[in-house]
């Protein structure tokens, strides 16, 4: 005879569950009490948000199903910001949530909250375990729509005396998903379409998102596009996916995204788009995006199309088998010459205004830090200016090496999910950006950090604003700076150092030499190149802006270049 | 108006999945009628949608685990005309005190 809570975790094992995080509570304690033993690592975080956040980042780094725990009431409604998280990054996720014994449940019980119901429209599946029976299936279940087609996150709450009963236990079982006579997917006649479209166009483009990455489809993708040879460019998701170095590579698209990549986005006649939901950051004003355009959407959820913008020519399936089918097609035709739009899309009227970032030292800081991270870095980035900086400059061509909160804009994200970046990249250097603000929503697992003795390196771009909000005020809002001053900041390098971590700060004025002083990159390299935990705290001039930037509603084509 | 008929394998939360979709666009249901039909369920909506919506709402009901089928029409107005469900009875302030 086994207990409920023994059952879930050798499910969990079964399901190739190796982590996980976690803040114990009355309801789950049971599984906590089970924990000993079970194969499964678990991490204590400081706060469940930290937790989710956590997993999120094990998950978005590996690919696997990163795994949350925790109890009822609070503890669950603590996770709701993460999953909502999952949700809109496509992040394989599953919550474990304890409830109340199954008695109390609808009696407003204390701790008691309808997590199923609070999560319904933000998770893929869950479950509200009803007997102990239940549990081996509900958990197969569960990380089967985790992991298959477009990942996300899945709930399943248990009440705490079914963590407790004992059963006869036969082993985990496996999930047999039922037929769905409607599954929609692309016949192989789209690439006849496509290569038409192709040869009919003049101005072809080719926009990645996170798909590419999520399916495996990388290789083969590079590969289409080094045939293809067309302007390119990526969503913040989408950055790694393609070498920055190639030729036709634009950078960034969107709201803050590269001068030459949101023009060449409004001029083409013809938008390849592998794995992007097409979102409002990316399109700007959805009824004047790429204009002149057909659209061609690469795309494995079909509830993702026309979302903003409808397109012509769906392409539903997995890119890791639609890129290779319609390469293979493709390798039959020969393509016009594209190379006159290529160097009109990539000229030097199109450039940065500013490349090397001189007048404005965070980015210099960014540039310096990211040219000399080691091989096997991983960059994770908060929510805000230097977020958006952070993706600017990015410079990388591996898939999962910049991980950021980018559909939901979680502040608060970057830390915990640097702790699990980090365990499960042991020998990575896991570089952390965060903003002063986004940074105090999940302060509180330095303490993880530093239980750990995680190598994690954490930056703080401190500004003493809210610094995108501030940007906006400043634009949008005639310089009002409602509540969004941070003077008043504690003192980061004390508070690290409270936490056993050591801590220094650089000031902007070290980014004001080209090149930086001997000193300042000894500073940088010995940072980055450290054996444990060490936060940087980075005093920058508090009204500087991100630019370019395509102001809410407007059209690609109407991007601020500078303040104006 | 249109009417769509959505079926699903009745598993906890999926009417409410499919009724989410709905109500997080802020469109009313004048009419939701949901019931066991040969081995599956079924619901009933009857939505007042553009074009554009319609699209989305298919996308959105099949993206949903144990949706099987998602079919509609135009609705034809004779059949709702009536309001569904009928208008409830008010209880009079002297019965009330009563």
């Amino acid at each position: 005879m086994l207990r409920g809570a023994d059952i879930t975790l050798q499910c969990l094992r079964a399901e190739g569950v190796e982590l996980m995080f976690g803040y114990p509570g009355g309801a789950i304690m049971p599984l906590y009490d089970a924990l000993d033993g079970s194969g499964i690592r678990h991490v204590l975080t400081r706060h469940e948000q930290g937790a989710v956040f956590a997993a999120e980042g094990y998950a978005r780094v590996t690919g696997n199903v990163g795994v949350a725990i925790a109890t009822s009431g609070p503890g669950a409604t603590n996770l709701v910001t993460g999953i909502a998280d999952a949700k809109m990054d496509s992040v394989p996720l599953v919550c474990i949530t304890g409830q109340v014994r199954s008695a109390l449940i609808g009696t407003d019980a204390f701790q008691e909250t309808d997590v199923f119901g609070v999560t319904l429209s933000l998770t893929k599946w869950s479950r509200l375990v009803r007997t102990i029976d239940e549990i081996p299936e509900v958990i197969a279940e569960g990380f089967h729509w985790a992991r298959s087609g477009r990942p996300g996150p899945v709930i399943i709450d248990i009440p705490t005396d079914m963590l407790k009963a004992k059963k006869e236990f036969s082993g985990p079982v496996k999930f047999v998903p039922h037929a769905r006579p409607a599954e929609a997917k692309a016949d192989g006649g789209f690439t006849d379409t496509i290569v038409a479209l192709l040869k009919q166009a003049s101005k072809p483009v080719a926009l990645v998102g996170a798909g590419a990455k999520l399916s495996g489809a990388i290789p083969d993708l590079r590969r289409l596009l080094d045939h293809l040879n067309i302007p390119t460019f990526a969503t913040v998701h989408g950055l790694g996916a393609v070498p920055p170095q190639s030729p036709y590579y634009l950078g960034m698209v969107g709201m803050h995204g590269t001068r030459a990549a949101n023009t060449a986005l409004h001029e083409t006649d013809l938008l390849l788009v592998f794995g992007a939901r097409l979102d409002d950051r990316v399109t700007g004003d959805p009824s004047r995006f790429a204009p002149h355009a057909k659209i061609v959407h690469f795309e494995i959820d079909p509830s993702q199309l026309d979302r903003v913008r409808p397109c012509e020519m769906p392409v539903i399936g997995d890119l890791a088998e639609t890129i290779p089918a319609f390469h293979a097609e493709l390798r039959r035709h020969s393509l016009p010459d594209f190379a006159e739009w290529r160097s009109v899309a990539s000229g030097p009227e199109r450039a940065e205004l500013d490349p090397r970032g001189l007048a404005q030292p965070t980015i210099r800081f960014l540039d310096e830090m990211f040219s000399r991270l080691p091989e096997n870095s991983v960059v994770l980035a908060d929510v805000g200016q230097h977020q958006m900086w952070a993706a600017q400059r990015y410079r990388s061509s591996s898939p999962r090496g910049f991980i950021t909160s980018g559909g939901l804009g979680a502040m608060g994200f970057a830390l915990p999910a640097a702790v699990g970046v980090q365990l499960a990249k042991p020998d990575a250097c896991v570089l952390c950006v965060s903003g002063d603000g986004g940074f105090q929503m999940n302060i509180q697992e330095l303490a993880t950090v530093h239980r750990l003795a995680l190598p994690v390196k954490m930056v703080i771009v401190d500004n003493k604003y809210l610094g995108m909000v501030r940007q906006w005020q400043q634009l949008f809002y005639e310089r009002n700076y409602a509540e969004t001053d941070l003077s008043d900041n504690p003192d980061f390098v004390e508070i690290a150092k409270a936490y056993k971590i050591p801590a220094r700060r650089l000031n902007e004025e070290a980014m004001r030499e080209f090149p930086v002083s001997a000193y300042t990159g000894d500073l940088i390299d010995g940072f980055l190149r450290s054996q444990g935990p060490e936060l940087l705290v980075f005093d920058c001039a508090p009204e500087a802006n991100v630019f370019p930037m395509v102001p809410a509603g407007a059209a690609l084509s109407e991007m601020l270049l500078e303040e104006e | 108006m249109q009417v769509f008929q959505i079926r699903y394998r009745n598993t906890q939360g999926t009417l409410m999945r499919i009724l989410n979709a709905v109500s997080r666009r802020a469109l009313d249901m004048p009419s939701v009628h949901a019931d066991a039909v040969e081995h599956d369920h079924e619901v009933t909506l009857v939505l007042a949608v553009n074009q554009k919506q319609i699209g989305q709402l298919y996308r959105e009901w099949y993206s949903i685990a144990d949706v099987t089928h998602v079919r509609s029409g135009a609705a034809q107005t004779a059949e709702w005309t009536t309001p569904r469900p009928p208008a409830g009875l008010s209880m009079g302030r002297a019965e009330a005190r009563a």
